[in-house]
């Protein structure tokens, strides 16, 4: 889970490798809130696979690749 | 998890937090008022449930969004300097401690640095971007190498 400068930079640095998958900074920037801004919150307790899947999928980020296991 | 591993997971986390490090077995059983041989228990059990990642001397390794040990995602916010375990959590630390951030890295193509500071949740720029080679179903497989 890599931050490169560009689009460019991702594909020069997989050299013909299958890509994974990109995700602009604004949406990184909103991922991270939803994923991690209940973490130190003294009543914290576990999501559950599905609303872990509704964070991906409310940002677009959806599909095979983002399936989680 | 129960609710006991819960509250120990909660405290561990604070006590990350607090220390701006990661806490020892015996420093989260005296804030919890348990053994440090029940912390490891307990601590094993969050590991298996993915909770928080420890090493192979049962130290705590994450507490995602934080590493224990130095990475290439260094971050800079709520007066400390933190290590993250990847670009996601390296966002992940400014949004767990509702704070402005400023993330210190480098491009892995070019080694170019990249800094990017966190204002009110807005970034200094737009132009990194974010890839992630592991599809997410793989993440936990070897969640160091994710």
């Amino acid at each position: 889970m890599l931050l490169f400068r560009s689009e460019g930079h991702v594909s020069a640095w997989l050299a013909g490798r299958p890509p994974g998958a990109t995700v602009p900074l604004p949406r990184l920037v909103e991922l991270a809130d939803a994923w991690y801004g209940d973490r130190l919150d003294p009543g914290w307790t576990p999501r559950t696979r599905a609303e872990s899947q509704a964070i991906l999928e409310r940002l677009g980020l959806s599909g095979p690749f983002w399936e989680l296991g | 998890m129960d609710r006991a591993d819960i509250e120990l997971r909660n405290a561990t986390y604070r006590r990350f937090a607090d220390l701006g490090r990661a806490p020892s077995a015996g420093e989260v059983g005296e804030a919890v008022g348990r053994s440090e041989g029940d912390v490891r228990a307990g601590w094993r059990r969050l590991h298996d449930a993915h909770a928080l990642v420890l090493d192979e001397g049962d130290r705590i390794r994450m507490a995602n969004p934080f590493s224990a040990v130095p990475s290439a995602y260094r971050v800079r916010a709520a007066g400390r300097d933190w290590y993250a375990n990847c670009a996601w959590d390296a966002l992940g630390i400014g949004a767990a401690l509702h704070a402005d951030s400023s993330i210190d890295t480098a491009c892995p193509d070019c080694r170019e640095p990249i800094r990017l500071d966190m204002r009110d949740g807005r970034p200094s720029t737009s132009d990194p971007v974010f890839h992630v080679l592991v599809p997410a179903a793989s993440w936990w497989d070897d969640i160091g190498y994710t």
